[in-house]
């Protein structure tokens, strides 16, 4: 053991000293790059925040305050009072309506994946390569037709506008059957002698063990709901029922100018998901990383 | 449930298993699991297409209870360059070909090269990552409505930058044909190159080090090594990323509507912003859906390599 250990060790001790001696301009540059770079990246978000802290006229006023002179929190504050529109209600609605929508989604497509990645039955391929297939047609195509359905169901200006047309995401049935493809079989056949049905097999094995591949499809939906922006335009107009993105679109096409409002709700607005993404950031870069990615 | 409760007292024996097991090995219950999302499916997927195309071949009027048909009528109008919905329609169309020629190559790019930046090892790496792909969990509103102040025709960021530390004219961005697209493809890039930059970030980790190491061996320098190893490998990524930013190109609506509602003079207005504004302002529905048929024909193109993308993954591991 302590020969190869001390082998292991020092030979990556020299390759490193070497890298390191031959790399080291090289990396300082790219540091460099990487800082001007995180700047210009960070420079909108700075502006939004020095502009939501600063008094009306400070923000019009030339020349330019590059840092807040007279920093208040008045913006704030009006947005969050404001008569034309709840933005804390708008989230709570985006909140409540991404939740559902990604509890039944997750839901549905795991019930819909299962046996079509573990069960034998006639038409089983058929059926994958249907929903498969749905991928193809773009969205817009249903845009209309759906909005004259939810006419019809008397579901404009209604949640269930919000969660029910996208629930049987192609998607989501892909990305499990994957998933659920690769699970051994061995963990199955022995359930099945301790004779569990196939639903046990389903929430006590599959479902336990597919953790990550759910989490992910979760994130994806969820985000997916949240930052839906198209759709609840047209299908939800009034004001107590608008979602998050929408509403802050009305916030802008009623303080066209007042920039140091606009920048206090949008800063409200990206508030929640900063802090949902520094704590799914893993799920979201992991599942990033294994759609449609193999050879 | 019952059965498998009677059959753990039961003897164990073939004989006694296998009527045990009868409700479950049922033909029908594979179809049952199926069946929730299968009618979503119907009502959700497979009835919008049909009926869709129903309303493009009637005249639809809300406000009217019949609804006669036309037949083709709609289409035609397209092609017909006196009518304003095909002037319309072909500007929207010409814009958003502009907008994705521009943005694909330059959202594929920029991508790459912070991917290639950000693969070794450096310090505060992790902080990097995040920064440039913190802008993408935005709302496109409220990246749009951000952007439209960088932008502003007098003060935003950038003319406060042109006009204090240039000393030169400000530049009214959004207001001004061709150069309203600074704006919006500025905003789209920095929006959404945090996810190809992960994607290729992914694929870069793959790639097997022995690679390079037998190209230092051969003496050569980092342009032969990317433009041999790199580039090559990454071709299947390079298509996934081109087919899925080639799509989310095409839908350009958030942006437009936000950052320059589609002006000055519709020369940003996207095919997906007019047509929303023939069925949600005009009310004009059915010409509207004929619209969505035409722009969902070109997209076909782009959604049927996507489809060809995943049943590959879907048969390597079936």
């Amino acid at each position: 053991m302590a020969i190869p250990a001390g082998r292991a060790d020092s030979a990556p001790i020299a390759r490193t000293k070497e890298e390191r001696r031959r790399f080291l301009p090289n990396d300082f540059w790219r540091f460099v790059l990487l800082c001007v770079l995180s700047v210009i990246f960070l420079a909108p978000m700075y502006w939004m925040i020095i502009t939501a802290l600063k008094p009306e006229n400070d923000v019009i006023s030339t020349p330019t305050q590059w840092f807040p002179a007279r920093p208040t929190l008045d913006n704030f504050r009006e947005v969050l009072t404001s008569p034309d529109g709840n933005i804390l209600r708008w989230m709570w609605n985006s909140f409540f309506v991404a939740t559902v929508f990604t509890v039944l989604h997750v839901l549905l497509c795991a019930l819909t994946a299962y046996p079509l990645a573990r069960m034998k039955f006639p038409g089983r391929d058929l059926i994958f390569w249907i929903i498969l297939g749905s991928m193809m047609i773009p969205w817009v195509v249903t845009l209309i037709p759906t909005y004259l359905m939810m006419l019809k169901f008397d579901w404009i200006n209604s949640f269930h506008a919000l969660i029910w047309p996208g629930i049987a995401g192609a998607f989501g049935v892909f990305l499990l059957r994957q998933f659920f493809i690769s699970l051994p079989k061995e963990l199955e056949e022995a359930a099945r002698l301790d004779g569990a049905n196939s639903f046990q097999v389903l929430y006590k094995i599959i479902l336990p063990l597919s953790v990550p591949a759910l989490v992910t499809l979760a994130v994806f939906a969820f985000m997916g709901s949240w930052n839906n922006f198209i759709w609840p335009f047209y299908v939800v107009t009034d004001i107590d029922k608008l979602t998050l993105p929408v509403g802050v679109t009305t916030f802008s096409q009623r303080y066209v100018t007042e920039y140091g409002k606009l920048m206090a709700s949008t800063a409200i607005a990206s508030i929640p998901v900063l802090v949902a993404y520094l704590f799914a950031q893993r799920y979201l870069i992991a599942g990033l990383a294994t759609t449609g990615m193999k050879e | 449930m019952r059965g498998v409760a009677s059959m753990s007292v039961t003897t164990p024996t073939g004989a006694a298993r296998r009527p045990a097991r009868l409700g479950d090995a049922h033909p029908l219950v594979p179809y049952l699991y199926i069946l929730p999302f299968a009618l979503f499916f119907l009502v959700f997927v497979v009835y919008p297409v049909g009926f869709g195309f129903y309303v493009s071949l009637h005249r639809f009027d809300l406000l009217s209870d019949t609804q006669p048909f036309v037949g083709l009528e709609f289409y035609r109008n397209l092609f017909d360059m006196s009518t304003p919905q095909a002037q319309f329609f072909w500007n929207a169309m010409k814009n958003t070909a502009i907008f994705t020629v521009i943005s694909v190559p330059l959202l594929i790019a920029t991508a790459l090269g912070l991917a290639l930046l950000l693969n070794r090892p450096i310090f505060g790496r992790a902080f990097f990552r995040a920064v440039f792909f913190l802008p993408g969990v935005l709302t496109v509103s409220v990246m749009g409505i951000l952007w439209r102040w960088m932008f502003d025709n007098q003060i935003g960021l950038v003319n406060a930058i042109q006009t204090e530390l240039l000393g030169g004219q400000p530049i009214p961005f959004l207001s001004t044909e061709n150069i309203a697209w600074i704006p919006i493809i500025v905003g789209t890039v920095w929006w959404t190159i945090g996810f190809n930059m992960t994607l290729y970030l992914a694929a870069l980790g793959n790639i097997s080090q022995s690679y390079y190491e037998a190209a230092d061996i051969d003496g050569a320098t980092a342009w032969p090594k990317f433009r041999f190893i790199t580039w090559p490998l990454l071709a299947p990524v390079t298509l996934f990323v081109f087919v899925t930013t080639v799509l989310a190109s095409f839908q350009l609506f958030g942006q437009s509507l936000v950052i320059t509602a589609g002006g000055p003079n519709r020369t940003t207005q996207s095919a997906i912003l007019y047509i929303t504004e023939e069925a949600f302002s005009n009310n004009q529905f059915s010409s509207a859906t004929a619209m969505s048929f035409m722009f969902g024909l070109v997209m076909l193109i782009f959604t049927y390599l996507q489809f060809r993308i995943m049943a590959r993954d879907a048969r390597g591991e079936a």
